[in-house]
């Protein structure tokens, strides 16, 4: 019976407002005792209360972290969010978890969507990544207090993501009013939480991006450097060494490295 | 009939007035002077599986306060058990916090894999009454403190009740052996709902059982329906329950809840001084009738 009623109210919370003539049906359909599904029909008024109260605990938690995507997209928004409920529904635990499963659900659809800005996904991702950042677990520090050596490879903040768009998102202005269009160039970010907790953003050059990419899967900062050169088509000249060492110095700065890290690279 | 024990030791009684946490406020009772109250409840589900500014504030608050772990989406009386990822997480977050026991509500709130994010009624039924008791019963030792249920509000009941709230809650309790968070505006507003005695019900009940008591506001709606909704100061009507039943258990630890318009931090401390006179005069009585 439980398994047949939370069939019930999941579909009564997550999906359109139902008539008493549709819930006695929803039960039959959910194998609901006709006894049951009598009694049910009785309260459809108040059980509507449940799926106002869900709702709005769901939509406040989203609104919380994309509010400016919201306010661009508008009513489509809110269309998109039905369509959430009703086809999948979340899953998580976790209030702050529900975006980044709402917005895995709607990038294909969003995709092949005329009436949603090919930007409004990378900016919707960009605001939900605030809260991801600020939430992602710290992992002890695996380093230890040495100067970094061009053999080892170098310990990153835990607590970090490389993103790419197409679009200039993060430049945009804050205000929810604000409607201007991001530039259409690519762009990929380091998104870190700093030592103070503050989720900050660094725009990274293709030679940056690549180096960080190949310390986060374990080379040693040789291999990175070389590597990332390599990739960029770029001789191992004196002013990428040099640029390479600014980066590393700017990140350590930021908190992202930690230092050398405690075993040698693979 | 002879109840289970969990096998879990029971903590040292607490009692007193505490309040739940909530980020709006967190900054001043980290920071700032020692506040007048004995505890605070937190919801782990705000702390787990992160990491950054939230769980070192509540580690350093951790140093000021006792906390009681108070969950919201263990949907123990779901079909499906428990997931299991969750309550290794659950237990670490409660070891973390030290908490001298855990509750979550006599609900479900999950249906198969979707997370609803609410507190849903169970089928007030003799199966579910097993069911529920047995998966509760197995609680403290998952999580290694004592276990405790909160009786929920109801708006609607969903079918046929086989039988009433209280004997449903009762029934759980004593299978389970599990110990009762009794909220009293919860009994309040279901009173007022369903058309019950809201004095009779929780004296009706095992309060030997109860290991903490919650307030809350509530409000109305125009249809005359009462929601719970934690966005009020507490109302005079539960404030005598209150009083009524801290009369009839003796100390307990009372927490007041407040998750919508949170008003400045010294007016809930007022509402807590409130709360404590409540608490000294009602233990007064408890005593006073045991002399």
């Amino acid at each position: 019976m439980q398994q047949g009623l939370e069939g019930v109210f999941a579909q009564l919370v997550l999906g359109p407002a139902l008539s008493r003539p549709e819930l006695l049906s929803l039960c039959e359909q959910h194998g609901v005792s006709s006894a049951d599904a009598a009694a049910l029909g009785e309260s459809a008024e108040r059980l509507q209360v449940y799926r106002d109260l869900v709702r709005s605990n769901l939509r406040e938690a989203i609104q919380l972290s994309i509010p400016r995507s919201i306010a661009r997209l508008g009513a489509l928004f809110d269309e998109y969010f039905d369509r959430f409920l009703q086809e999948r529904g979340p899953r998580t635990h976790y209030l702050r978890d529900v975006t980044p499963e709402l917005l895995q659900f709607c990038a294909p659809l969003w995709a092949t969507d005329a009436r949603v800005p090919s930007y409004l996904p990378e900016l919707a991702l960009h605001e939900s990544l605030h809260i991801e950042v600020s939430a992602l677990p710290a992992l002890p520090r695996g380093h230890v207090a040495a100067p970094l050596a061009l053999e080892q490879g170098v310990a990153l903040g835990a607590a970090l993501k490389l993103v790419h768009y197409r679009h200039a998102v993060h430049e945009l202005p804050d205000a929810e009013d604000d409607r201007s269009l991001p530039e259409a160039r690519a762009v990929s970010l380091l998104v870190y939480r700093s030592p103070e907790h503050e989720v900050r953003y660094l725009e990274l050059s293709p030679l940056a991006l690549g180096i960080i990419e190949r310390l986060l899967s374990g080379d040693s900062l040789g291999g990175a450097v070389q590597g990332a050169a390599a990739a960029a088509g770029a001789a191992l000249t004196e002013a990428v060494l040099s640029g390479a060492a600014k980066l590393l110095a700017d990140l350590a700065e930021r908190g992202v490295v930690w230092g050398p890290a405690s075993g040698p690279a693979p | 009939m002879s109840r289970p024990e969990p096998s879990v030791s029971t903590p040292a009684p607490l009692g007193g007035v505490g309040l739940g946490l909530r980020w709006d406020f967190l900054e001043e009772v980290v920071d700032g002077e020692l506040l007048p109250l004995d505890f605070f409840e937190v919801s782990p589900e705000n702390y787990m599986r992160r990491g950054g500014y939230y769980p070192e504030q509540l580690e350093r608050l951790q140093e000021r306060y006792p906390l009681i772990t108070h969950g919201l989406t263990l949907s123990i009386g779901a079909r499906d058990e428990p997931d299991a990822a969750y309550l290794r997480e659950l237990k670490s977050e409660i070891e973390r916090t030290k908490s001298p026991f855990h509750s979550d509500h006599l609900c479900f709130s999950s249906a198969g894999p979707r997370s609803l994010h609410e507190l849903l009624p169970l089928q007030q039924s003799r199966e579910n009454l097993r069911r529920v008791g047995e998966r509760a019963r197995r609680m403290s030792d998952i999580l290694g403190v004592p276990f405790a249920l909160e009786n929920i509000t109801y708006y609607a009941h969903p079918g046929r009740a086989e039988m009433s709230e209280l004997e449903f809650l009762s029934g759980v309790l004593d299978a389970s052996g599990a110990g009762l968070l009794l909220d009293v505006n919860n009994v309040y507003v279901n009173a007022l709902n369903h058309g019950f005695d809201a004095r009779a019900f929780i004296a009706a009940l095992d309060l030997s059982r109860v290991v903490e008591l919650h307030v809350a506001g509530h409000t109305r709606k125009a249809s005359g329906l009462v929601l719970d909704t934690h966005g009020a100061p507490v109302a005079d009507p539960v404030l005598e329950l209150l009083g009524f039943t801290l009369s009839l258990t003796g100390p307990r630890p009372v927490l007041l809840e407040r998750d919508h318009d949170i008003p400045a931090l010294s007016e809930l401390i007022r509402e807590l001084q409130t709360l404590r006179d409540i608490y000294d005069s009602a233990i007064g009585s408890y005593h006073a009738a045991r002399a």
